[in-house]
């Protein structure tokens, strides 16, 4: 089980476009993958979870991954984050 | 209602009044835009009949799930590609086992119809939604919302289908309580015959969209969504802004026989598609189009129009949270100029703000108190140069492929002008500088809409090529009423004295000048104007593509000398009465 804390630093937060992108990288690999802000666990792979983190620019959400690929899946959503969701800002 | 949906096909027959915005007579069955603050039925089905509902809503998901693979694939292609990743959110929501699991389960612990379920998560997930701080977050309930919709749609639709047996080959009529322009752009992909909101005024521009598509609309019905069913057949009088449900046999005959005579009188305007404009006289009339959406030009093709007087690049920038960047402009312009081979094009610069809004202009949260009066056109462009820098240079680069002209919209003050036309200098200079060809001529016109510049034209018209009146604006600002606003719609008046002696005198004044005028607003292509416009000496009219040929029909049939006098008495009339008569005999 991997855990790490990420900041969420686009302009717009995990709006629709920006859970579209994680839940589509979530899916790809075989590991559970589970994010939590505030006490709300949701399973990275649903888009409806996601939105529903409500995670706006500036919070901390906590990102779990357990699986055989656990540490590529990681990974690769932490480098989502920080490229701020390839929106440039 | 019962289980299966079944309604009394003969219904009572009933009419209801609104604002015509569009018109022509359509005749089909009644399709409702449902909002989620529509009632939805609530039955018990028998322990037995669980299996049968869960697959009816599996049905409905994968009919939804069909419809939207193909609104992406058809975006994904056309002008409204911007909208390719909000689909695919959509497709994505659907798929989640909120859609896709939970209602099922509802049918079966709860023993009841899928809609009901349907209705019973949505609840729960929009609660949640509602407990959102962030608003631009919470507000993204509406991508939710809208997927339930359209499985609702989808339902209600498995359920017609099963209640009436012949297909139908009469067109849809879109039933909506209130129209957004993006859904209306959405709607292109439909063959909606007609479409009738409750909301809405005359000059809205959900209406001016519905134009653009060439079909009957009328709005501000009020009630229409509550007392219309699904299904029920209606006819559409745009012309006259009445809606007949339920119409007996008789009176069914009747608009039957006044659709087939429309045909045929569009059918004869078709061959007047090649004649130039001229007056009786022999004096050439100019008459251009105004379009949205580079895909408009082949409407423009076939309506004969002989330039594009209003292209309104804002529906570039609509339905996106990001700004289009200066490749993906300069190739919707360029298609537009390049395609008109050489006719002219005139692109109005952005006119964001008022009621169309952007998603990307960061402002979400903060509605503006009076939008029409805020931070719109030029004053959004001067205010974020570099949008503006972007939008010019896409514009310069497009017009060595043809004829481009650039339009700034809404000019007030004399420094908006200054600044602007530097801006069109600086983005000259910088493509000069990159070895980018442009036309070095490109002619820089002004959007008169606002009265401070119809008044004091002078200030503008020496350091402009051409003029441009926007009527719907212009009327807008001089009698002080919100044309989106159904409570006062019906005050907007275009033959109110001021109006007419402010056109009149741009008119004038820009002949004095010796500069190109053109009317590019709703008024331009109202066939009833039309002389009356010939008469304060309008050369240049841009209109919608549907009018242009019932107007150029009102050219022919016109002489000069002999409709003076009326004008001239027009112009001298106060009373709202004599008006309407001296607009009459004009007409005669």
């Amino acid at each position: 089980m991997l855990k790490r804390a990420i900041k969420v630093t686009n302009k717009l937060g995990l709006h629709a476009r920006a859970s579209a992108k994680l839940t589509q990288a979530a899916s790809k690999f075989e590991s559970a993958i589970w994010l939590t802000r505030n006490g709300r666990r949701v399973n990275a792979k649903s888009i409806m979870g996601v939105m529903m983190l409500a995670a706006g620019i500036g919070t901390t959400v906590e990102l779990e991954a357990e699986g055989p690929d656990e540490a590529a899946a990681a990974r690769e959503i932490e480098a989502l984050f920080n490229d701020k969701f390839g929106e440039g800002e | 209602m019962s289980p299966d949906g079944a309604r009394d096909p003969s219904g009572v027959c009933f009419t209801m009044h609104g604002i015509g915005v569009s018109g022509g007579i359509a005749i089909g069955h009644a399709h409702l835009f449902a909002g989620m603050h529509a009632e939805v039925d609530h039955y018990e089905i028998p322990a037995a009949e669980v299996f049968r509902e869960q697959r009816r809503y599996d049905k409905a998901v994968k009919e939804v799930r069909d419809e939207l693979n193909e609104l992406a694939d058809s975006v994904r292609h056309s002008a409204a590609a911007e909208l390719a990743p909000f689909v695919n959110v959509h497709r994505m929501l659907l798929d989640d086992a909120a859609f896709t699991d939970a209602p099922r389960e509802i049918i079966r612990e709860q023993r009841c119809n899928a809609e009901w379920a349907l209705r019973q998560e949505l609840d729960e997930l929009l609660a949640q939604f509602s407990d959102i701080d962030d608003t631009y977050l919470r507000e993204r309930e509406a991508d939710v919302r809208q997927v339930a919709e359209r499985v609702l749609g989808a339902l209600a639709g498995t359920r017609a289908r099963i209640a009436m047996k012949p297909v139908r080959e009469d067109a849809s009529i879109l039933v909506a309580r209130d129209l957004s322009p993006a859904d209306v752009i959405l709607f292109r992909q439909h063959p909606f015959a007609a479409f009738v909101t409750d909301l809405g005024g005359a000059t809205s521009h959900t209406a001016i969209i519905a134009r653009s598509m060439n079909i009957p609309a009328i709005v501000a019905l009020h009630h229409s969504r509550t007392l219309v069913h699904e299904d029920e057949l209606i006819i559409v009088d745009g012309t006259q802004g009445v809606v007949i449900v339920n119409p007996d046999r008789h009176v069914l005959a009747e608009y039957r026989l006044r659709q087939n005579q429309a045909r045929l009188e569009k059918d004869k305007l078709k061959r007047l598609r090649s004649a130039p404009a001229a007056t009786l006289d022999g004096t050439p009339v100019q008459l251009y189009a105004n379009i949205e959406l580079p895909s408009d030009v082949e409407t423009v093709r076939a309506s004969g129009a002989t330039g594009i007087g209003l292209l309104r690049s804002e529906f570039l920038f609509m339905n996106r949270r990001d700004l289009p960047d200066e490749d993906e402009q300069y190739e919707a312009y360029r298609e537009v100029v390049q395609s008109m081979k050489g006719m002219p094009v005139t692109i109005r610069t952005l006119d964001i703000g008022a009621d169309k809004t952007m998603e990307g202009d960061g402002s979400h949260g903060e509605q503006p108190v009076n939008p029409a009066l805020g931070l719109r056109a030029i004053r959004y462009c001067l205010a974020e140069p570099e949008v503006f820098n972007t939008q010019l240079r896409a514009i310069l680069r497009a017009s060595r492929h043809g004829k481009a002209l650039i339009l700034i919209p809404m000019l007030t003050t004399w420094n908006e002008l200054t600044q602007a036309l530097a801006a069109v200098q600086r983005a000259k200079e910088q493509l000069r500088d990159e070895g980018v060809k442009f036309d070095e001529y490109v002619p820089v016109g002004g959007m008169i809409e606002v009265p401070a510049a119809a008044i004091a034209l002078p200030m503008f018209i020496r350091r402009l090529d051409f003029l441009s009146v926007g009527t719907n604006d212009l009327i807008q600002y001089t009698l002080a009423i919100d044309r989106a606003d159904d409570r006062v719609a019906h005050l907007y008046d275009p033959l109110h004295p001021a109006v007419l002696a402010l056109l009149a005198g741009v008119i004038r004044t820009a002949q004095q000048n010796e500069k190109p005028v053109a009317v590019c607003g709703e008024m331009a292509g109202d066939v009833e104007l039309t002389r009356m416009l010939l008469g304060f000496g309008l050369r240049h009219f841009s209109m919608h593509p549907a009018h242009l040929l019932a107007v150029k029909q009102r050219v022919l049939g016109t002489s000069l000398p002999d409709i003076a006098p009326t004008v001239a008495r027009i112009l001298k009339t106060d009373e709202p009465d004599k008006m309407q008569a001296l607009i009459e005999k004009l007409n005669a």
